[in-house]
């Protein structure tokens, strides 16, 4: 088997997601690597049959494939294994290999079907249960049957996307063996990450992907530090961090025992001044997001803030930001100013509607939304949103927790909401947010906490990292 | 004001595509529409005696009307509405049939029990939604019928009538414990002076508090409220209860002001009536006032069909369920605005 990938391009809108990609793999297990946005998942799509591509070509073993069917795709002999398991979580294993069995009648000869199904577990040394519901298995082995799915069905290639991200280190070091022997079958395996480690463990070529081109193409023995530097850009921003901010007053984070890996255990408990600003980074799929809603809820994990005085923080100095707006930040069928409402809504039982029509237009102008006061959130744009969620932080004193506050936002207006953060850094107590971009980390940090799947690596002041450091944290290498 | 406008203008045409709709159906059954309706009004509002009957019927639908508005806004099917109903009535029934029965002061104490009885029976639901994660349509219809089983067994056991166990109901009131009326016809000022204090009321509760905006808020999206510093769990047991609270109110109406005894189908289906009005308003309440009026005038008017044109009283069953089916309709299809949009154009 052999994949030919030829000038593959496709845009959405004004976004270039691929741009004449051309990738050939003969064997083996084959990286595709980049960091968010890179367009790696818009090519997995392609290759799929998901979405069709604006232009080029992908031929299998020299046939030219029909493009933007998955039907095809999967004829073709190629499988996708999503980043979380597409299966029927209340249908027993066997079900979910009868449901989209590639064989004629499987039920006139289950007997046969059962046995070849069985078979293929053994061969794998999976053992598992046929009969038990796929609910009852961890995420790690219902992707494992899911990849086992695919071969029974006759895949030659298997598209992996992240496909680790919610896995323990034993179940991945199953996966990873499974995988292996697959490839040593002559299985063509695409392996989708921006996890550094793993793909040094698994994979044996790869292809580095930057805003929606090839960049580099890399063969084993791998070069951590080469990758690093044709994954990552070394864009300069604009709006800079650079207002040096001391403060007598101090506030805490305490690190729970549980939230370190396990070889440094030792609960910490860190000083910083009023005003820092602590960038939590993460690759996705790691916890980075957690931490940030945990300062909120305290229900995930014992890390928390406390201030030096003791002084118990109430639940109002906290300004919380979810990352996906409308899913938890927002009311999508409440108007602008009724969110302005609710906002007031904590400070007096009745509601003044001409006060807080007042205090929408300023807010409104002030943060350069653009919408009107009968707008529903659903109809905003994504900047529109987000400008919106930072117009309703609290004027007093507060601790801002933002989960990547710039996500799906273009340059302009991931700038324009960064000044906006920014300048309340002398007013707030701290400000800490999340994110996936560790050059967006690196510009607004003072204080970097590195975390890699659900731990916490490492904190420290940006004076004594550098982001060589950091990406090493996030990617797992300490 | 514009804005207002142009949503009367919308839901007046969508009356008239609806009432099309109504009138075409009644003709496939051979009758004629404009008779039907002569028949219907004249039924409802053709004497002052009628008009009472009909403001008797429309009492109770406009509180569950009312009820549901709350919970509806908290994002809660609340089926349970039935059963907070007869539960309101079995509170009333049981100050009627007590010593106080035959005080002057008996009817005042009913609302207060049937209050208390509806919304803990809301509560229930609503604790059994927030601590148990049961699903309101669930608990609620299961309620339902714990409730009916519950007026059956008083019926026909501790609250029979003398000498007969049946399930036509219990004894009848004492006269002091009906709700109080004015004036030969038997005017029902106190229910109507609640209607309106409960319509007004929740009007400036649902609009101008922020009780009614984080109530709203909690129905469109739960996961962030915790944002907006309140709890959404509170909410919900707030709506259930208040739900209730009104739902039981109409009970009471029921009780001593419709039936003046307790019956097994105390409630009559306004309950789910009442679902279906607000469904049709959606939630708004000038809406509900006029919508809850017009299905009252139905049911108390239908029963003219059967006398002045020998049609069968189900007719009025087709009416509202045409008329809730197309309106619904209509509301999804949306041609509405599309349509005022190219009047209006061809007129400039």
């Amino acid at each position: 088997m052999k994949i030919e990938i030829k000038n593959i391009s496709k845009t959405f809108g004004d976004l270039i997601a691929n741009s004449e990609i051309s990738i050939s793999i003969n064997n083996g297990i084959h990286a595709l690597l980049g960091e968010n946005g890179a367009g790696k998942s818009t090519l997995v799509k392609i290759i799929s049959g998901q979405i069709a591509p604006d232009q080029g070509e992908i031929l299998i073993d020299d046939k030219s494939l029909l493009l933007g069917s998955p039907k095809q795709s999967i004829e073709s002999g190629i499988g996708l294994l999503n980043q979380d398991p597409l299966d029927f979580g209340n249908l027993s294993v066997l079900e979910t290999f009868l449901v989209g069995i590639k064989d004629q009648n499987p039920f006139r000869k289950l007997n046969k079907t059962k046995q070849s199904i069985s078979d293929l577990f053994k061969k794998y040394k999976i053992k598992i249960d046929f009969s038990e519901r796929t609910n009852n298995f961890s995420i790690g082995e219902r992707q494992q049957i899911e990849l086992l799915r695919l071969l029974y069905n006759g895949a030659k290639l298997i598209v992996l996307d992240e496909p680790t991200s919610a896995f323990s280190l034993e179940q991945k070091k199953m996966m990873f063996n499974t995988l292996r022997s697959l490839s040593n079958e002559g299985i063509i395996i695409i392996f989708v990450s921006h996890k550094l480690d793993e793909i040094m463990e698994l994979c044996d070529s790869g292809t580095i992907l930057k805003s929606g081109k090839v960049v580099h193409s890399i063969t084993k023995p791998f070069n951590s530090k080469e990758i690093i530097g044709k994954m990552f850009e070394n864009t300069d921003s604009l709006v800079k961090n650079d207002k040096d901010f001391s403060s007598s007053e101090y506030f805490n984070i305490s690190v729970s025992n549980n939230d370190l890996l396990e070889k440094e255990k030792k609960y910490l408990e860190i000083k910083f001044p009023y005003g820092s600003v602590i960038g939590i980074a993460g690759l996705q799929g790691s916890s980075n997001d957690l931490y940030i809603k945990n300062f909120f809820t305290k229900d995930l994990s014992e890390t928390k803030i406390t201030l030096d005085s003791n002084n118990k923080i109430s639940k109002k100095s906290f300004y919380y930001m979810p990352a996906d707006r409308v899913e938890r930040g927002l009311f999508r069928d409440l108007n602008v100013l009724e969110h302005f409402g609710l906002y007031k809504a904590s400070e007096s039982k009745i509601l003044n509607w001409g006060k807080i029509k007042d205090i929408a237009s300023k807010k409104i102008s002030e943060f350069n939304i653009k919408a009107k006061f009968s707008n529903e959130v659903s109809e905003l744009s994504g900047g529109n949103q987000q400008r919106l969620m930072l117009s309703l932080m609290p004027e007093v004193k507060s601790i801002l927790l933002l989960e990547q506050p710039t996500r799906g936002l273009d340059l302009n207006s991931a700038q324009n909401i960064w000044e906006t953060i920014l300048s309340r850094k002398s007013k707030d107590i701290a400000i800490i947010f999340s994110s996936t971009d560790i050059d967006e980390i690196w510009d607004y940090s003072d204080i970097i906490l590195s975390v890699s799947g659900r731990f916490i690596v490492n904190i420290d002041y940006k004076k004594n990292l550098t982001k060589e450091k950091i990406i090493n944290y996030v990617s797992g290498i300490v | 004001m514009n804005n207002n406008f142009e949503k009367l203008q919308i839901s007046l045409l969508r009356l008239f595509f609806t009432l099309s709709i109504i009138f075409f159906i009644l003709t496939l059954f051979g009758t004629s529409p404009l008779k039907v309706f002569d028949s219907i009004i004249y039924g409802s509002l053709g004497s002052y005696s009628k008009l009472i009957r009909t403001l008797i019927v429309w009492g109770p639908i406009s509180m569950a009307s009312i009820a549901l508005i709350y919970t509806f806004s908290a994002g809660m099917w609340n089926i349970g509405i039935e059963g907070q109903i007869i539960m309101g009535a079995v509170g009333a029934t049981l100050i009627a049939r007590s010593f106080l029965g035959d005080t002057f002061i008996s009817p005042y104490v009913q609302i207060i029990f049937a209050i208390g009885f509806g919304g803990v029976w809301g509560l229930i639901c609503g604790l059994l939604k927030v601590k148990g994660n049961v699903h309101e349509i669930f608990s609620g219809l299961g309620l339902d019928f714990v409730a009916s089983g519950i007026v059956i067994y008083l019926i026909i056991g501790p609250w029979k009538r003398e000498g007969i166990a049946s399930t036509s109901g219990t004894d009848i009131f004492d006269k002091a414990s009906w709700i109080p009326t004015i004036g030969q016809n038997e005017f029902p000022l106190l229910l109507i002076i609640l209607i309106l204090i409960l319509y007004i009321l929740s009007f400036v509760v649902l609009k101008y508090t922020s009780f009614g905006l984080r109530l709203k808020a909690t129905g469109v999206n739960e996961l962030a409220t915790q944002r907006f510093y309140f709890s959404s769990s509170t909410f919900i047991l707030l709506s259930f209860f208040i739900a209730g609270s009104i739902a039981g109110l109409a009970g009471f109406s029921q009780a001593s002001g419709a039936y003046h005894k307790l019956v097994p189908s105390i409630s009559g289906g306004f309950g789910f009536l009442s679902i279906l009005i607000v469904l049709i308003c959606s939630r708004n309440i000038y809406f509900t006032f006029i919508v809850s009026f017009f299905f009252s005038a139905l049911i108390v008017g239908g029963s003219q069909l059967q006398i002045r044109l020998g049609l069968d009283h189900s007719l009025i069953g087709i009416i509202q369920a045409t008329f809730v089916l197309s309106w619904l309709i209509f509301e999804k299809l949306k041609l509405e605005e599309p349509l005022l949009k190219k009047v209006f154009r061809s007129n400039k």
